[in-house]
This record gives structure tokens, C-alpha cells and sequence, in this order.
């Protein structure tokens, strides 16, 4: 295992508050190649709080690509350059000694600024609460195997269930839509059986809600796709649009 | 050494309140005797849930549905972030749908059985019992678990279990079952039921004539100290691995909730039971922030080894067949690489004390699945392991094909946490603790697949019993915000913050943490000594009073401030060390995930000590600087006959 | 799903609404383009008479064509608001844009055709008004009149195209925009059916290569006359 550390140059985005004007500020950070982006934060951090300054302040929790908590933009592109990997599995070997690193929050009217790196996605909770939930009151299931979901159609709503809320889908797409966050609950509550009763009650609701939300349109760029942590398709919005204008007839 | 604490024998404080009658009908006859509050009494109860994890989200869910006004309480920015989320592996049910024997009997028994004798009959069969529900009511909502081609639900075999009665989806049960729990509590959220309050992390317990009427709670976006009161207060906060520092914990689990709580008068049972999980990526560096879990299905083609010669830095393939040692494979010639979790771990660590560790650190040893890539080809070892190879890479950036694997045990699990009785409820009347927060079900060790199942069975069918029973049991007068003790807690917590902010010394909440967790992780951890508790006590100590003198914080207290955050956090995680360490050194006896080295077998496995510890310590708090007084309360087993493990 | 905070949205129109109209629209006028593009292939024969004849049968129709064209207009104008609609949209839902972006690669399907549906469909709505003015109103420059093998009085449209197409102006012009045409179908045709919800996975990566297949078809089609005309 080699001890490879490399100096990297940072462009943080620092903003005090919600309605503070913001600018990136440059800092100087020397971390090992095997660290995690976040690691190499956290070492940025302590160095500014070991000369007084207030640390830069990012969302992150569980450090595995499950949570959904962070959300950086790494030099213009959400969760940075790897495929597939939220940017708290991105580690530091992908990038060389010396570079610049542009760090910005996920920007969207919908998710406005707390503080720094950190943004407000309770939009995201009120589009589920708008509709994506099946209505069944604790106590009132039927036995499990009394539903039968053939296998290949239970993998293709898991694959659209696997979704983790971090917003990369909105912060990379050029309009700031969250169409393929509510087209994956959609679409995976649409192709389940349990799903069926509410469907059109579901998609007109949480389609609704996503534009009170202000959120963009969607202009089919495919971009949320190609950074989503868990390659969810773009074709979950293809299929809320066609249960959108199902639930009309 | 001053180790000193009172004890109080079959304390008259922990009425555990199981029901008495056959173990097979304890909770129905339960479910029958506890009264109900009328739909329009519901209305008059404001219920305060901290945490919304698989525990908190169904408890609030639930309750919400039944009439209750919820008040939801989370650190995060959404309920969907709790760690539930990360749970990989999958959920226990006794539906026998495999045919394979399976009955709640033997659910019951195997999680005794996994938890060494040290958990509460009755609670362990009426987990049994409702594992069925949870899963039915999961399918309901649409959590897509893993099905066979006619459409059925498929189940895995999990350690500990003879049968398959794991439910999975993929390897991300937790998430889905999480996001299944979380989806109905946002109904009740749309249905104006709950209030979700998000970013609000509680400092406090405020009691009322001894009785718990609400939570104080920072706004972790504004730094306000705000009041919530209520007919009683859930505490879903998970476990507290992350005194460890480092542990498969997110970032954000903690231990505060409960610790404050604790020291409003709710007892902390067995603080000491851990749960360490042999499969974990290892730490690369001191930058390392956290470890990550690796599914322990790994073991059943990979072959554990370190090489004989300590000190060995040749390359893996470099090192010869005759010189490396399958240590598991020797040890445990019928089990081999398949040992339980604790024994895989500890002999894991015994291998690096010895020098013979590898990788930059020392500390990890090798998985290697070169033979089994031979046997089996390496399409085979994809179809398995695929995601999780890939996963491996991504972080270590070795391919696990070409070199072994590197593997480290982590601290994943906390089986201790709040005492409860059967109905939930904690020492302080109307403070209810749930899910890994509590301390019940799991005894000294839990079997895998059983921590959701805890979680979920809690939340969706045990406490909205109990908790009408405690509600119509209990004439509750409402009670404002405006009352003494609510402002008496607040300017407390104000006070606490003003202080931490202003120490202003040289040493960062993080540098903090992780020496508490080399202390923890070195005396509290995989195996102790008496020696080796004493010495961490001292150390504990030191570390506190360092904190509270010379902790620098940057950044204000009435904005974002997650330094802040963290180091009220760790103020507690200090404390609860001590504690910690104080159970362990008392317990003399080896017990699941508790190895004290004194006590083993002479082939080293884990000696308990059925006739001077089987009880739960459940230790009281008498105010900062006294005597901690430890009530036992004693454990009664009437349908399982102790034994001794043995993996030989 | 009764929340009163869930209030409908101001317009009424949802964003998915706007998509279908703009997907729908958008296909109705790649198919007029397909046939314009058909008819026109007989500017290559160096005989004018089919084309003429082409050009009085449509105009022959009457109502129908009236009626088709009316409904033509009324699509593009649906189109072109909605298009617009997307764009502010876009505008409010990001008001402060990243200093640095750059799209992921990979599966992203954003291109500089995806990127650039408003300004090269904005050109194509300007040349639209001058394309009619120029040749179906002929408010340029009028056109002669001939008799066609059956009698009929028919404007030579032919030698109005072709003497047009002599003008550089004209002729690289149009070459231009029917390059810039390529560029809103490359994206314009597989968005619409993604819009129009027709997309499976399976099915999608096919479609997006059909769909840059028909736009360069198209662009290539339409620019290549005014080219052959102007060189030959």
C-alpha cells in the first residue's frame, strides 16, 4: 500500500446563511490518496478550526452511498466524476497532486442554501407526502404470499425503490427538475400491485406537488441519470409520464 | 483503582412487568388485559418521537394512524437519512414459508440462545411472534423484497438459524424497509397527524412530578432551544457504537438522546454488550472517518489468513502456501472460516497483537478467494459477491480477484442501551425507548437479521398497545411549555452550549473523539481485562476533564453549526465510556459480545457465569460526581436450558 | 393526498402537460417536415413540371389545406410557448448558476443539441415566417404563372425556387438553418417519444440512435437542395 499524499488546491463555496450573498474561497488541503473526499473535508476542517476559522460546513451521515445525505457538486458535476458513487465513496486517488477542486451545493430555488455546502431537500419529503405511499394502516396486511409478484417485476420496482433522496438528479439536470426522484417512487409504486388502487390519485398528486415545489421541467437531457448514485433509468420518468396521462382516462 | 458503586439485588425498581402465564400466550392475554383509549381521547394525547428510524418512523406511523397527535423528531434534514438505512443484510421472520421447520418457538430460542442467555424471555417470544406481521406488512406497502420466479417471497440462511427465514431485498433491506416505514409516516405527515420536525436534536427530557411531559430540542438550522411537550416521549435514537470513533455507525448516530435521558432518572441497561463485526473494510489512515461494513457472507468462500512470520511485508501472492496461516481453519477445524461473529473477531485481533497483521496499519488480516475462484471460477464468485467486490474497490482500490481482500473486525451493533420493561417503558414513567435504543431483546449478542425485526416490531405492533395502556392507565393533565421545568431545562442546555463554545483551548472535537475511541476500542472492545478496564477508566477520565477544558469550537451557536453538534455528542459518548467500562469490569463472566479474557473455556471460547450474572445490570444515575447504584434485575428462564457454545 | 399546503399549481398546466404538448407537436411537425422533405426531392429533377404539379395539388386541396395549415400554425405556436415555458422555468428554478458545470458523461444524453432547443428553435420559428412569406406568399417577389398538362393555371414554383437559390444569401442561409434543424431533431425526436412516455429501457438506446438517424436524414435532405441547386 503506498503512502501517497497529494496537495490539492480548493475552490469552496462559503455562504453564511440562506439570504447571504456567497463566493468560493480558496484553501489548500494535503491528504493521502486512499482517503474519501469527505475525509479530506474533514482534514481541511480541523486545519480551520486549529487557526480559528469557522470549518466548512457539508451534509454527511452514513459514509457508505446509502443515506443520501451528501451533496457536493465536485468540479461541476454532482457527487464528482465516478459513475455510480455518491461522493462519499469517491476517494481521493482520482484526482492528481496539484489540481484545483471546485466545490459548490447542490443549487436549486427548490433546495435553498442553509449554510455552505448544505441545502434544504424537505421539498423531496413533501413530494413523498404529497402521494408516494401506499395507504395501508399497520394491521390491516394479508398474509405476505397472498401477493404474487413475479420475480423479474419485483426486481424492476426495486431497481427504481433504491433511489436515496440525495437530490444529484436535480442539482446536475440543466433545468433543476426533480423528475426522476418522483418518477422512480411513482414508478415503483405503479408496476407493484399493492400500488394500484391510488395510482392515479398518486401521480397527479405528486406531479402537482413537484411543480408547487418549483422545481424545473424536465427536458429529457438525461444528465440525472448519469449521476444518480444508483444509476436509477430515466425511463422511471418516461413511465410517470405515461401514468400521469393514464390517470386521466 | 476506585471502582465503586452500590448494588441493589432484584431491585424492587425494575418491575419488568412480563405477564405471567404460559411463555406462548403472555402477549396475547397482554394484548387483552391492556385498556384502550377511545378514538376521541386519542385526539386529547400529544406523543413526542425522537428519531425516525425503522422504530421511530413506525411508531409514529402507527400511532399516528390510530388517532394520536405525533410530534416527529429528527437530526436529520429528512427521516429517510436514519441508519436504519444502511442495514444491508436482511430480516427475520418466522413465516416458515420454506417448509423447512421453522416455528416461533424456534425463532425464540435461537435468538436466546444467539444472545448467550442474557435477554428477557418474554420479550424475545413476542418478537418472535410479531416478525411474522412485519413482514406482511412491509409487502403491503410496497417494500420490493427478493421473490422467486413464481412470485412468492424468497428467504436466505443467516448465522445462528438451521432454517431460512431471512427476507431481503438485495442487500438493502434496511433501506427499503425503511423507506416502506418512512412513506407511512409521511401519510400521516400529509394527513396533518404528524408533525415532522426536522433538524431538531433533543438535549433533554423535561419531567413533571417524575414523569417524562417533554423534550427540549436544539433547531440544528436556527441553534434555538426549543420546547415540545407532550403525553409521553418515544426515544428511537439507535445505539451508541460511535463511542468507538470509529464503527460502521453513520456519522451522525449518537448516543445524546438516550444519555440525557439517562440522566433524568432512566436506567442504562448492560452498557457493555457490544456487537463486533468481523468483516470490515479496514482503517487505511488517521484521516479514517468510518468503517465499512462488508456483508459477512464473504466468509463462506473466502479463506482467512496472515502470514506465519511476523512482520511479513512481502505481497500476499508473494508468500508461500507453507508460510501463511489459516488460523480460523486451524483453530476451528468443523466451523473453520465460518465461526460466529465474536470468535472470527477476536482471533482476528489476537493475530494482529501478535504482529502478524498486514497492510499499512497492521491491522487487518486477509480474505482470500483465490481457491474458491479456482474451485468455482471466477463468473461463480461474480454471481456472489459481485456488488460487493466492486464496493471494495471503490474504496481500497485493490481488485479483490487478483489480491486477498484486507478485513478488519468494526463495532457495528450496541445491545445494551435504556432499560425497559415489557410494555417499553423506561425507569421514568412515560418515557419509552425503542428499537437498538433499548436494551431488550438482543441480550449479550444479536443474530443477524434480527436488529430490523427488532426495530420494526417495536414501532408497528408493541408499543401502540402499551402506550394506550400507560395513556388510559394514567390520568394526564396537559401540560405547557410555559411550565418551570421547561424553561429550567432550557436555560441548562444554553448554559451547556455557552460553555462549550467558549473553552476555547487547542484540541478539536474530532481529536477528542478519536482518542476516546483508541481507549474504548483498546479496553472496551473485542476482548478485556480487569486490568485493561481500570487502566481505560483512568484514561476516560483524563479525556473528560481535558474536554471540558481545553475543547476548541469554532462557528456560532445560532446557526448551522455541526461541530457544535458534534462535540455535545461527545461530551456524552465521554461519559458513557466510563459507564461502559465500569459494566464490563463488573461483570465477571465472558458473554457474547462481553469476552473477558479471564474467563474462557480452555479453548478459549466465552465462559459465562449463569449462576452470579445472569441478570441485566441496569445501572442508575445519582447526579454528576456521585456513586452510580447498579439494580439487577434478575433473569428467569423457565423454556430454554442454558448451555455452552462451542464452534470446535 | 388532501394536504391543503398541496395546492394546485398556479397555471394549471403541469410541466409533464407542457412536455406532452411540446413532444406531441414536435412529432407532428418531423412528420410535415418528412413530407415537405419528400415533395421537395423533385427540385432535383432538372425538369420543373412534377414539382409544379406537386405544388398545385396541394394548393388544389382548398379547406383541407387550410384547415391542415391552420392546425400546422396552431401546433408550432403550442410548441414554441411551451418551449419558452421551459426555459423561464429553468431560469427561476436555478436563479444563481454554478461557476463551474460540466456534465457527467456516460449515460447523460446532454449535448450541444440538448443545450440548445431554445436558440436553434427560435431560428427555426424566424425562418419559418420568412420560408412562408418567401414561398407560399411569394411577398418578395411574385412568381410566374404557368399552365400546367392539364390546363390548370399554376405558379412556376420551380424556377422560383431555383432563381431563389442562385442567391448565396438564400442558398447558404438555408443550409445553415437546415443544419441548425438537424441540431433541434438530434434532440428534438427522441425527447419527444421520451416526453410522450414511449420509452422502456430496453428500448430507449435503440430509439435515441433512430432519432439522430432522422434528424440527419432530415437536415441532410432539406440542406443538400439548396446546395445542388447553387453549385449546379
Amino acid at each position: 500500500m503506498s503512502k501517497e499524499t497529494i496537495r490539492l488546491k480548493l475552490k469552496v463555496w462559503r455562504q453564511e446563511g440562506p439570504k447571504v450573498k456567497g463566493e468560493l474561497k480558496n484553501y489548500e488541503v494535503e491528504i493521502s490518496t486512499h482517503a474519501s473526499f469527505l475525509e479530506m473535508l474533514d482534514v481541511l476542517n480541523e486545519d480551520l478550526i486549529h487557526k480559528g476559522e469557522r470549518p466548512v460546513e457539508f451534509e454527511h451521515d452514513c459514509r457508505e452511498g446509502i443515506c443520501g445525505s451528501c451533496s457536493l457538486v465536485v468540479n461541476g458535476m454532482a457527487h464528482g466524476p465516478q459513475a455510480n458513487t455518491a461522493v462519499c465513496q469517491l476517494h481521493m486517488r482520482h484526482f492528481k497532486d496539484g489540481e484545483t477542486i471546485t466545490i459548490e451545493p447542490w443549487r436549486a430555488s427548490a433546495f435553498p442554501i442553509v449554510k455552505d455546502l448544505v441545502v434544504d431537500r424537505s421539498a423531496f419529503d413533501r413530494i413523498i407526502s404529497a402521494g408516494g405511499f401506499i395507504s395501508v394502516n399497520t394491521g390491516s396486511a394479508t398474509d405476505a404470499n397472498s401477493i404474487l409478484i413475479g420475480k423479474d417485476l419485483a426486481d424492476h420496482a426495486f431497481d427504481y425503490a433504491t433511489c436515496i433522496g440525495c437530490g444529484a438528479c436535480v442539482a446536475a439536470c440543466p433545468n433543476a427538475s426533480a423528475s426522476l426522484f418522483t418518477g422512480a417512487k411513482i414508478s415503483q409504486l405503479a408496476l407493484l400491485p399493492q400500488g394500484d388502487p391510488e395510482r392515479k390519485r398518486r401521480v397527479q398528486s405528486m406531479v402537482n406537488q413537484m411543480d408547487v415545489e418549483g422545481f424545473g421541467d424536465c427536458s429529457n437531457h438525461g444528465e440525472c441519470e448519469a449521476v444518480c448514485p444508483k444509476g436509477i433509468s430515466i425511463s422511471a420518468i418516461a413511465m410517470m409520464r405515461r401514468e400521469y396521462v393514464k390517470s386521466y382516462f | 483503582m476506585s471502582i465503586n458503586f452500590k448494588t441493589v439485588e432484584n431491585s424492587s425498581r425494575l418491575d419488568a412487568k412480563a405477564p405471567s402465564g404460559p411463555l406462548e400466550s403472555k402477549w396475547k392475554n397482554h394484548k387483552k388485559d391492556v385498556k384502550l383509549v377511545s378514538p376521541a381521547n386519542k385526539r386529547k394525547h400529544t406523543i413526542i418521537v425522537v428519531g425516525t428510524g425503522l422504530a421511530g418512523a413506525s411508531a409514529a406511523a402507527t400511532l399516528a394512524e390510530l388517532g394520536y397527535n405525533v410530534k416527529a423528531l429528527t437530526i436529520h434534514d429528512s427521516p429517510r437519512r436514519a441508519h436504519s438505512i444502511a442495514a444491508q443484510g436482511g430480516i427475520n421472520a418466522a413465516k416458515n414459508y420454506q417448509n423447512d421447520g421453522d416455528t416461533i418457538h424456534r425463532l425464540f430460542y435461537d435468538t436466546i440462545k444467539g444472545g448467550d442467555y442474557r435477554a428477557r424471555e418474554a420479550n424475545v417470544h413476542r418478537l418472535a411472534e410479531e416478525s411474522v406481521n412485519i413482514i406482511d406488512q412491509a409487502v403491503a406497502q410496497g417494500v420490493p423484497f427478493g421473490r422467486e420466479y413464481g412470485g412468492v417471497l424468497s428467504n436466505r440462511s443467516f448465522g445462528g438459524a438451521q432454517v431460512s427465514r431471512t427476507f431481503y431485498a438485495k442487500g438493502q433491506t434496511g433501506q427499503q424497509l425503511l423507506l416502506g416505514a418512512y412513506s407511512a409516516m409521511m401519510r400521516m405527515v400529509d394527513a396533518g397527524k404528524i408533525e415532522l420536525l426536522t433538524r431538531r436534536e433533543m438535549l433533554d427530557l423535561v419531567t413533571v412530578d417524575g414523569v417524562a411531559r417533554g423534550v427540549v430540542a436544539r433547531n440544528l438550522e436556527t441553534g434555538e432551544i426549543e420546547k415540545y411537550a407532550g403525553s409521553a416521549v418515544l426515544l428511537c435514537t439507535g445505539g451508541y457504537g460511535n463511542v468507538y470513533y470509529l464503527s460502521t455507525n453513520a456519522k451522525n448516530s449518537n448516543v445524546t438522546a438516550a444519555w440525557r435521558a439517562h440522566k433524568k432518572g432512566a436506567f442504562f441497561g448492560n452498557p457493555c454488550y457490544v456487537q463486533i463485526h468481523p468483516t470490515c473494510i479496514p482503517q487505511s489512515g488517521d484521516y479514517q472517518s468510518k468503517l465499512t461494513l462488508m456483508s459477512e457472507s464473504l466468509r463462506n468462500d473466502g479463506r482467512v489468513w496472515v502470514p506465519k512470520k511476523e512482520g511479513d511485508t512481502r505481497k500476499p501472492v508473494q508468500i508461500p502456501e507453507d508460510e501463511r496461516d489459516y488460523f480460523l481453519e486451524r483453530k476451528y477445524p468443523s466451523f473453520g472460516n465460518l465461526v460466529p461473529r465474536d470468535v472470527a473477531s477476536r482471533n482476528a485481533k489476537y493475530a494482529c497483537d501478535e504482529g502478524r497483521g498486514v497492510g499499512a496499519t497492521g491491522k487487518a488480516v486477509y480474505l482470500d478467494f483465490a481457491d474458491s475462484i479456482k474451485r468455482l471460477g471466477q463468473k461463480t464468485i461474480e454471481d456472489r459477491y459481485g456488488n460487493l467486490f466492486e464496493m471494495y474497490e471503490r474504496i481500497t482500490g485493490d481488485n479483490p480477484y487478483e489480491t486477498p481482500m484486507r478485513i478488519y473486525p468494526a463495532v457495528h451493533y450496541t445491545m445494551g442501551g435504556l432499560w425497559v420493561d415489557y410494555n417499553l417503558m423506561t425507569t421514568v414513567p412515560g418515557c419509552f425507548a425503542l428499537g437498538e435504543a433499548n436494551f431488550s431483546d438482543h441480550g449479550a449478542n444479536r443474530l443477524g437479521a434480527s436488529a430490523l425485526m427488532q426495530g420494526l416490531a417495536d414501532g408497528y405492533f408493541v408499543i401502540p398497545y402499551t402506550l394506550g395502556d400507560y395513556i388510559a392507565n394514567n390520568s394526564l393533565k396537559p401540560v405547557s411549555t410555559d411550565h418551570d421545568a421547561f424553561k429550567a431545562s432550557v436555560v441548562e442546555q444554553e448554559e451547556r452550549i455557552n460553555k462549550l463554545l467558549n473553552i476555547n483551548g487547542n484540541k478539536t472535537t474530532l481529536e477528542f473523539h478519536r482518542e476516546l475511541g483508541a481507549v474504548v476500542w483498546d479496553n472496551i472492545g473485542m476482548s478485556r481485562t480487569k486490568e485493561g478496564l481500570e487502566e481505560a477508566i483512568v484514561k476516560i477520565r483524563a479525556i473528560k476533564e481535558e474536554f471540558w477544558t481545553n475543547l476548541k469550537l469554532t462557528g456560532e451557536k445560532n446557526t448551522f453549526n455541526k461541530y457544535l453538534e458534534f462535540a455535545g455528542r461527545v461530551a456524552d459518548f465521554i461519559e458513557l465510556a466510563e459507564l461502559m467500562a465500569m459494566d464490563a469490569w463488573h461483570r465477571n463472566e465472558s458473554c457474547g459480545g462481553h469476552f473477558r479474557e479471564e474467563y474462557q473455556t480452555p479453548d478459549g471460547e466465552a465462559l459465562r457465569n449463569d449462576d452470579e450474572f445472569a441478570y441485566a445490570a441496569a445501572w442508575e444515575f445519582a447526579g454528576e460526581g456521585k456513586e452510580y447504584t447498579m439494580h439487577k434485575e434478575n433473569l428467569v428462564f423457565e423454556n430454554v436450558k442454558l448451555s455452552q457454545r462451542s464452534y470446535k | 393526498m388532501s394536504n391543503p399546503a398541496n395546492a394546485k399549481s398556479k397555471s394549471g398546466v403541469t410541466g409533464i402537460v407542457r412536455k406532452l404538448i411540446s413532444g406531441f407537436t414536435g412529432i407532428i411537425w418531423t412528420i410535415f417536415a418528412i413530407g415537405h422533405l419528400a415533395g421537395n426531392l423533385q427540385l432535383y429533377k432538372t425538369d420543373g413540371t412534377a414539382f409544379n404539379q406537386y405544388g398545385h395539388f396541394l394548393e388544389s386541396l382548398g379547406g383541407l389545406l387550410i384547415l391542415a395549415e391552420i392546425f400546422l400554425v396552431l401546433f408550432l405556436g403550442m410548441h414554441a410557448i411551451s418551449g419558452i415555458q421551459v426555459w423561464l422555468g429553468k431560469r427561476k428554478a436555478r436563479p444563481e448558476s454554478y461557476k463551474l458545470y460540466q456534465s457527467a458523461g456516460s449515460k447523460s444524453k446532454q449535448s450541444l443539441a440538448s443545450r440548445s432547443m431554445i436558440v436553434t428553435g427560435s431560428v427555426l420559428l424566424l425562418f419559418l415566417v420568412v420560408h412562408v412569406l418567401s414561398f407560399k406568399f411569394n411577398i418578395f417577389k411574385p412568381a410566374d404563372v404557368i399552365t400546367l398538362a392539364n390546363g390548370a393555371q399554376a405558379r412556376d414554383l420551380y424556377k422560383y425556387v431555383w432563381e431563389a437559390f442562385k442567391n448565396p444569401v438564400y442558398a447558404f442561409g438555408y443550409t445553415f438553418v437546415m443544419a441548425l434543424l438537424g441540431l433541434h431533431l438530434r434532440h428534438g425526436v427522441w425527447s419527444a417519444l421520451q416526453s410522450l412516455g414511449m420509452m422502456k429501457p430496453k428500448f430507449s438506446p435503440v430509439i435515441y440512435s433512430i432519432g439522430g438517424i432522422i434528424a440527419a436524414l432530415v437536415a441532410v435532405g432539406f440542406l443538400s437542395i439548396p446546395l445542388y441547386i447553387y453549385f449546379s
